[in-house]
């Protein structure tokens, strides 16, 4: 007998453990801080943090905000038009119904492969991306659940929680580089002591190791919030099998050339890249998982 | 002196609470209704739905007047219907009506070929999913609902404030049976 999982449960499991590695990307950069902090004197560090600060922040508000408009241009995607495409903004509207969320924005990218992807920063500004290789090889079902998944993503706030993400990652990455350089400029006096010593060892090694994890974390973070995206689905339209139907089709027909940011938006990965280096969990696994529900 | 602090911040937080669980319930509350009114909307959109379809029929099934009737009289019975359970009983008359319909029209391939009877067939299809997405967002507020409420401390909150219990939306026993074609 296959062990059958509920939905509700499958996401409040997935969604906790995102924030637990969230936890874990702040807990590294606390730690990165503190021990830059204690191995310098006060004004040094505060110069490195403030700065690293400054500039993660207006960059990540900068592509947070244009995050759809930027998604939509790199790959050419066209507002979709309600009477061509009737199918397409009926099962939109059905999900908004279910979901209780406002109606997205509609798109269409000109690609033979079966693809999606839902961007936008909250969701009165979301947009929903679909090839047009999705349209033709997907029954009515199958692009039920495709939709679903790409409003889950909408509904569970992905793409705030994503650039979150991204932004103290990117704060580890800019604070550890500014640490490693500086080191060169140091002045001696200031480590007369053992204890600055010693914080300045543990702070190269989490400068060097740091960016490293949490970028790994930060992968982690995103195949748990696609799980998340798949269960949430399956609560929208009460069926795994549209979505199931559809990964089936989708496991030898998705590959496409994106640009790497973009990449992680997409419902299936366009990219190849090992498990762990992936940001979408293995198909066979999603397919796997939705079986038991 | 600085005792007071702690008991001014104590009476602030709990008062918070208070209100917080409050706001909770009212919005909980505001969101079945809300549902509630979406499932009126796409009600209307299918009784709108069936004159047109009628229209269509008319020239075609001249001989068919039980199920042409049915239809109608269902059609009849949602608008008129009061209260959401008496609407919903209504609604899934004419659903077993409208699958006859479109049952016995298979016999008719110059009806099948007909694009309006197509595409409101079509449209009608589309709202039937929307009727049982509306009532499924609904019946999931209504969860929500009695979960807060039967949980602590909403528990204790709810009897306060006085929140009662919400029914879910029952599917009735002729829904949950496939529809039975006569062929005549």
């Amino acid at each position: 007998m296959v062990e059958r999982i509920s939905f509700y449960d499958q996401i409040s499991k997935n969604k906790r453990n995102s924030i637990l590695l969230f936890g874990i990307v702040g807990a590294l950069l606390i730690a990165l801080i503190y021990s830059i902090a204690k191995a310098f004197s006060g004004l040094d560090s505060f110069i490195i943090l403030i700065f690293a600060i400054i500039i993660t922040t207006i960059y990540s508000l900068i592509s947070y905000y244009s995050s759809d408009s930027i998604a939509l241009m790199s790959v050419g995607a066209v507002k979709a038009n309600p009477t061509l495409y009737r199918q397409y903004y009926s099962i939109v509207e059905g999900l908004t119904l279910a979901s209780g969320l406002p109606m997205p924005q509609l798109y269409i990218m000109n690609n033979p492969q079966i693809n999606a992807f839902a961007t936008g920063r909250d969701p009165k500004h979301a947009v929903i991306c679909v090839t047009t290789g999705a349209l033709e090889k997907l029954n009515k079902q199958e692009l039920e659940g495709v939709l679903a998944h790409e409003m889950s993503h909408i509904a569970n706030y992905d793409i705030r929680f994503m650039t979150l993400t991204a932004i103290l990652v990117g704060m580890i990455s800019i604070v550890a580089q500014i640490f490693l350089r500086s080191l060169w400029f140091r002045n001696n006096d200031s480590d007369n002591n053992k204890a600055g010593a010693i914080f300045l060892i543990i702070g190269i090694i989490l400068a060097v190791l740091a960016p490293i994890v949490t970028s790994l974390v930060q992968l982690a973070i995103s195949r748990k919030r696609e799980y998340t995206a798949d269960a949430t689905a399956v609560k929208f339209t009460r069926s795994p099998t549209g979505l199931i139907n559809a990964l089936t089709k989708i496991k030898s027909n998705s590959e496409m050339k994106v640009s790497g940011s973009v990449a992680p938006l997409f419902l299936a990965k366009p990219n190849k890249a090992a498990e762990l280096f992936s940001t979408h969990p293995d198909i066979n696994t999603r397919i796997e998982v939705l079986r038991k529900m | 002196m600085v005792i007071w602090w702690y008991v001014v911040g104590g009476v602030v937080i709990i008062a918070g609470i208070f209100l917080m669980y409050y706001n909770r319930f009212v919005s909980l509350i505001n969101q079945i209704e809300n549902s509630l009114a979406q499932i009126d909307v796409q009600l209307k959109r299918r009784a709108d739905l069936i004159p047109n379809l009628m229209e269509s029929v008319k020239g075609y099934m001249k001989h068919e007047k039980s199920i042409v009737t049915e239809v109608t009289n269902a059609r009849k019975l949602l608008v008129g219907a009061k209260g959401l359970n008496n609407r919903v009983k209504a609604n899934e008359k004419l659903e077993g009506a409208l699958g006859r319909l479109f049952a016995i029209a298979e016999n008719y391939p110059n009806l099948k070929a007909n694009e309006t009877f197509v595409q409101l067939q079509q449209e009608l299809s589309a709202t039937e999913d929307k009727v049982a997405y509306s009532r499924q967002y609904y019946n999931d507020g209504i969860m929500s609902y009695n979960m807060s409420r039967r949980t602590i401390p909403g528990k204790w909150f709810a009897s306060m404030y006085g929140f009662g219990e919400q029914k879910y939306l029952e599917i009735s026993e002729s829904e949950r049976k496939t529809p039975k074609v006569k062929f005549d």
